[in-house]
């Protein structure tokens, strides 16, 4: 079966069931998507589908309708995407094993929502957990990317 | 003495057009209605429905035995917006996922999936901690019940694949009570005693 995946197209050969996860770091070796628990409690695998966040260890094979973007095809070194430039600036990352899931929902916020209050950064991300505890940081680095999107 | 009755129940798509077979059956008494609605109210008060079945706050609980003794709001800080299906902070379908092909909900603790987008009841259909005559009044109110007759939420309920979910949640979780074949029968009953609510004067 084929899927896009940050602009380029693939062809699987896998079970229908398998979940998008494993098809992005299994098959296709797109690794910045993490495995953390695998039953939609963590985050760590949030991908877009279409712009929407999602899951990725939710989404069957055989069930995925829509372009996939991961966390490599968000922005490149060269041209960053403002919430990984936030991230940079504001040093957010600890271990940084949860660090793609949540720039991916964060990015996914802010196309719906350019310019959230700390409720709405709360709502949008407290389901994606990070153990090293820097949740201050992960939200002021959204406020400052909100900014730097508002300033084009 | 049973009259039977062809509803035709078009879907969104016209080729999927469909026809379903209810027997409406007739000679009801009230209190054979009445009966009916107190099974009715096992199911609409049941947290399997009601978690979802929730007020203007938006929020969905976890509540019911799977849960503990303590209703408690849904994990993870999640509202699902005026939108009622997360748009504005995290959708539903993020955990929720659309899903078809692979075995749903076989998984504890993992997010209930069916083949729709997951998504909370209106909020005219707000079940959650109400007595059995509101949402008795509601459910026979049109202008809180999209619109419907007592066929017509039979057929909804043929149809909904997220309500048929209740009846079939997967390790873990308790069932809504009865089945899904007695509850669309209950409605019917219900109906066709001109659906009745206790209190009624």
């Amino acid at each position: 079966m084929k899927l896009t995946v940050n602009d380029t197209e693939h062809e699987v050969d896998v079970d229908p069931a398998m979940p998008l996860l494993w098809v992005l770091r299994d098959e296709l070796g797109i690794t910045g998507p993490k495995y953390g628990c695998g039953i939609a409690q963590c985050g760590a695998c949030t991908v877009h589908i279409d712009g929407q966040a999602v899951r990725s260890c939710q989404v069957a094979i055989g069930d995925l309708v829509g372009d996939v973007t991961t966390i490599e095809g968000l922005g490149t070194p060269d041209l960053r995407h403002a919430v990984q430039e936030a991230w940079i600036e504001g040093q957010v990352a600890q271990c940084g094993y949860c660090q793609s899931g949540q720039i991916m929902q964060a990015a996914s916020l802010l196309e719906t929502n350019p310019a959230p209050t700390d409720d709405d950064i709360d709502r949008a991300m407290s389901g994606n957990l990070c153990r090293c505890g820097t949740y201050p940081r992960i939200r002021a680095a959204i406020h400052s990317a909100a900014a730097k999107l508002q300033e084009g | 003495m049973l009259k039977h009755a062809a509803i035709a129940a078009l879907l969104a798509a016209p080729a999927l057009a469909e026809e379903t077979e209810f027997v409406i059956p007739e000679g009801v008494t009230l209190e054979e209605g009445l009966a009916a609605w107190d099974r009715i109210y096992e199911v609409t008060s049941h947290p399997r429905c009601s978690n979802c079945h929730v007020g203007a706050d938006n929020v969905p609980m976890w509540s019911g035995p799977s849960y503990g003794d303590t209703a408690r709001p849904h994990g993870m800080n999640i509202n699902a917006g005026d939108s009622r299906v997360g748009a504005e902070y995290v959708q539903c379908s993020t955990c929720h996922a659309y899903r078809e092909f692979a075995p749903a909900d076989t998984t504890p603790h993992a997010a209930p999936q069916v083949a729709a987008d997951w998504r909370l009841a209106p909020v005219e259909a707000e079940w959650f901690g109400k007595a059995s005559r509101e949402i008795c009044t509601q459910l026979r109110d049109p202008a809180r019940n999209g619109g419907r007759g007592f066929e017509d939420i039979a057929v909804h309920l043929g149809h909904d694949v997220i309500l048929h979910w209740a009846w079939n949640p997967g390790p873990g979780r308790q069932p809504a009570p009865y089945s899904l074949e007695e509850h669309t029968q209950d409605v019917l009953i219900w109906g066709a005693a001109g659906m009745p609510c206790e209190g009624d004067s």
